[in-house]
């Protein structure tokens, strides 16, 4: 007997069977939510693993307090819907020496913003295991990432020490100090993740859809003035401009795109017929060569 | 206009229209899926092979295109294809590939994950592991040196593995004259090389991979050959999923509840076969049956479900059974074994300790090892088996392995998914080696002086306090489990005594 299945289908199915491989093997799991196209589908799945139970882990946010207002609004409304069990990590120490987005290099702002209070978050609960929402076909260090991969003590990822991962075997179990990193959409593309959204009609941030937004352009990226806190240069004034975004994180370091998308059928009609892979509007990656994987060996996600 | 329209080198315009993804309607869910492994040495071009597939036949964005264009060699024409395989700064710094990177491209009706792995001898744990993820393999050799012994070691570790389609590209066809006498010999060689396999499918295709040559194109320099291109042989390979083979098979992951609904539900995905609602369906341990109530999902019942899918299975009556299980059809079901006859690959650097705690870890369950016997080794240059006693990284053994108690298991050659399984270091967790199951017993293993920790000493003592549940009955497991491993690391050899048909 043969019959079609879609690859959505499949990605589906194989997500599901990670999210409950991990929630049996971790004492303590919990799931990255970083309020993004990707970590929608993330949470959507692993509702869809423990249907009809509620989520068995919490979800942690690491908040920088630069994310887009809208960002924070859809969090807090759908963690509400779904009585998720959200936990907040901000670096507040930093915020009060002053570590912004604009007069720091993207790879320090991400380091002490994000990377150290994921770390803290991770720490201070003891979470053995935690899903992430990373996809191998990002970005190069990323096309060799295990679905399990293990961090040594201090969260370190070793590219050489990762665990040999065979048929649909998984295996968490966790040697003294380790942690483990799970990523149940390793085998998404940025393609099947607006697929998914559509078929299954999810709700995204509104960020992603096209509106009129004050923007200043600044090194030939357009950047949207969500407040003031950002100091403009000369000759820098904030104009209105019809944009969306293709991927979101902290708004000052977030480039978007001119677009008149407004429904998610234009926007993921727009998006797979674009020919930008979509981290070339992140600009903390391009900071240096092989940024990604000296981020990741510093224990970002 | 597409982006590559930009290039005007003839020799690097794609040579197959690439996917033009336009609107949604016009980029409707891909039909299905096909996992490529490619395996070959450095010096044979492997990466350029794969870049150039992507380069000519799918959905590579600008960017990508971009970096290939800044990475072209100083002496020629051509994009150094091969950057878009090779992942990691270290990597690129010493020119080798030294692990699996995974890459996605859409065709016109599919998704192809290219999984490339190294070819190395000191990388063949890597490699395994790669194959064991695949549906076909490209075996790549140089056309000028034919098949070598590497290619004999990469299509022993297919087999072992499970992969049962392999494809022969037989590059540089360029730098033989395109002779088809040359193509003849090799693929001669390859068909008797591939007799002493169990592969279903092999087939060799004469290729150019710098300049395309049967990658995504007909070559038209080589007319004498009348079979498909590389890419044209992937669209005719069945899609992952579409095919459901053998008896049923469901590992339990975890159960589901909803005490307002009195939902009961065992998660897991089929690893093989179909099942139907009203279906009977049997704990191979407990040996106890029912029947299939309801095949539920999040989104809505299925009347049927079948191989890769991940649903949640409710019974007419409560079987008890939990996490380790494995629902099967009562008509062939696995084997509840205590010792098995298995062939593996040491992935670890610290080799085989007789004295080591190990831990089998099957689809859903982690059984304690009280002892493995390295019976022999095979030499992947003369494919023969030599007697041995003990084993190290990259060598494949045939060993026999004693379960601390019984659990549900396949033969591999039966069911993939039940009949594979990962040996795991108890103490620092890492995986040890991948093994597939020749023969499951449910005979005990002859030892002398094995110590039998009895379920009456456990549950009186250190699991007292464990509840008569399914949750509890895992965790008396784990408990178990640990006791038996740290008696083993001080020497003894110990069983766990198992539950009399699994009453709790």
């Amino acid at each position: 007997m043969t019959r079609q299945i879609s690859h959505l289908d499949l990605l589906e199915s194989e997500s599901i069977h990670i999210f409950r491989e991990a929630a049996a093997q971790f004492r303590k799991p919990v799931l990255l939510y970083s309020i993004g196209k990707d970590s929608t589908v993330l949470l959507h799945l692993a509702r869809k693993a423990f249907w009809p139970g509620k989520l068995p882990f919490p979800v942690l946010h690491v908040n920088t307090t630069w994310k887009f207002k809208e960002m924070i609004a859809f969090r807090d409304h759908w963690v509400k819907e779904f009585d998720l069990d959200l936990i907040e990590m901000t670096n507040h120490d930093a915020i009060a020496k002053g570590v912004n987005p604009y007069d720091y290099a993207p790879s320090i702002y991400t380091d002490i913003m994000k990377t150290v209070p994921l770390k803290a978050g991770l720490d201070q609960y003891g979470f053995d295991g935690a899903f992430g929402g990373a996809r191998r076909d990002e970005e190069a260090s990323r096309a060799k990432e295990r679905v399990f991969s293990f961090r040594a003590e201090g969260h370190r990822w070793d590219p050489r020490r990762q665990r040999p991962e065979m048929w649909r075997l998984l295996n968490g179990r966790l040697g003294a100090g380790e942690t483990a990193r799970i990523f149940p959409l390793s085998n998404w593309t940025e393609r099947d993740i607006w697929l998914y959204i559509l078929r299954e009609q999810l709700d995204v941030v509104p960020l992603y859809m096209a509106k009129e937004r004050p923007t200043i352009e600044r090194n030939g990226q357009i950047l949207m003035y969500d407040d003031n806190r950002l100091p403009l240069k000369p000759g820098e004034t904030p104009v209105m401009r019809s944009v969306r975004f293709r991927t979101l994180g902290c708004w000052p370091l977030t480039a978007g795109v001119e677009s008149t998308a407004t429904t998610l059928e234009e926007v993921v009609a727009e998006t797979l017929g674009a020919r930008t892979s979509e981290r070339s509007g992140r600009l903390i990656d391009h900071d240096q060569v092989g940024a990604m994987e000296k981020k990741k060996q510093e224990g970002y996600f | 206009m597409t982006a590559h329209s930009a290039l005007n080198d003839a020799n690097v315009t794609p040579l197959v229209q690439p996917v033009a993804h336009t609107s949604a309607a016009a980029a409707p869910e891909l039909s299905g899926m096909l996992r490529v492994l490619t395996c070959g040495s450095v010096d044979d071009g492997k990466s350029t092979l794969i870049g150039r597939l992507l380069w000519d036949a799918t959905d590579l964005y600008d960017d990508q295109r971009a970096t290939l264009e800044r990475g072209r060699r100083v002496d020629g024409g051509n994009p150094d294809f091969s950057l878009l395989m090779d992942g990691l700064v270290a990597e690129r710094e010493q020119g080798i590939t030294i692990d699996i990177a995974w890459r996605y491209f859409d065709t016109a009706t599919r998704r192809l994950v290219v999984i490339d792995s190294p070819g190395h001898e000191q990388y063949t744990r890597n490699m395994a592991s790669g194959a064991s993820h695949a549906d076909v393999a490209i075996m790549l050799i140089d056309a000028r040196h034919g098949i070598k012994t590497q290619t004999r070691r990469h299509a022993a570790i297919l087999d072992l593995v499970g992969l049962k389609r392999v494809v022969l590209a037989v590059n540089k066809m360029d730098l033989v004259d395109w002779s088809e006498s040359r193509f003849r010999q090799i693929e001669q060689d390859f068909r008797t090389l591939m007799w002493r396999f169990g592969f279903r499918e092999a087939v060799a295709i004469p290729v150019a991979a710098v300049s395309g040559d049967n990658v995504a194109v007909k070559s038209k320099n080589m007319p004498w050959y009348t079979g498909p291109s590389l890419l044209e042989h992937f669209e005719e390979i069945p899609s992952r999923g579409t095919e459901p083979t053998g008896a049923f098979r469901m590992p339990v992951q975890t159960v589901l509840r909803d005490t307002r609904a009195d939902f009961r539900g065992l998660a897991g995905t089929i690893s093989s076969g179909t099942v139907r609602v009203g279906d009977t369906v049997l704990d191979p341990v407990s040996r106890r049956t029912a029947k299939v109530q309801r095949i539920a999902t999040m989104d809505r019942d299925y009347q049927e479900a079948i191989q890769g899918q991940a649903v949640a299975i409710q019974l007419d009556i409560d079987l008890d059974v939990s996490r380790g299980s494995v629902l099967a059809a009562p008509e062939a079901a696995p084997v509840v074994a205590r010792t098995l006859e298995a062939r593996f690959v040491w992935l670890s650097e610290t080799p085989f300790d007789k004295r080591g705690s190990y831990l089998v870890r099957t689809a859903t369950d982690l059984v304690p090892v009280t002892n493995i016997d390295i019976k022999s080794l095979l030499d992947l240059e003369s494919l023969a088996v030599h007697p041995a006693t003990s084993c190290k990284v990259n060598d494949i053994a045939i060993a026999n392995v004693a379960l601390g108690r019984a659990t549900a298991i396949d033969r591999f050659a039966e069911a993939q998914e039940t009949g594979s399984f990962m040996l795991v270091d108890a103490i620092s967790g890492a995986t040890i080696a991948g093994g597939t199951v020749t023969t499951a017993s449910p005979d005990i293993q002859q030892q002398d002086n094995v110590f039998l920790l009895t379920r009456d000493m456990l549950t009186r003592g250190l699991c007292s306090d464990v509840p008569n549940t399914p949750e509890g009955e895992a965790e008396y497991r784990r408990r178990s489990n640990e006791v038996a491993l740290l008696l083993r690391s001080a020497g003894v050899a110990v069983e766990v005594e198992s539950l009399p048909d699994y009453v709790i």
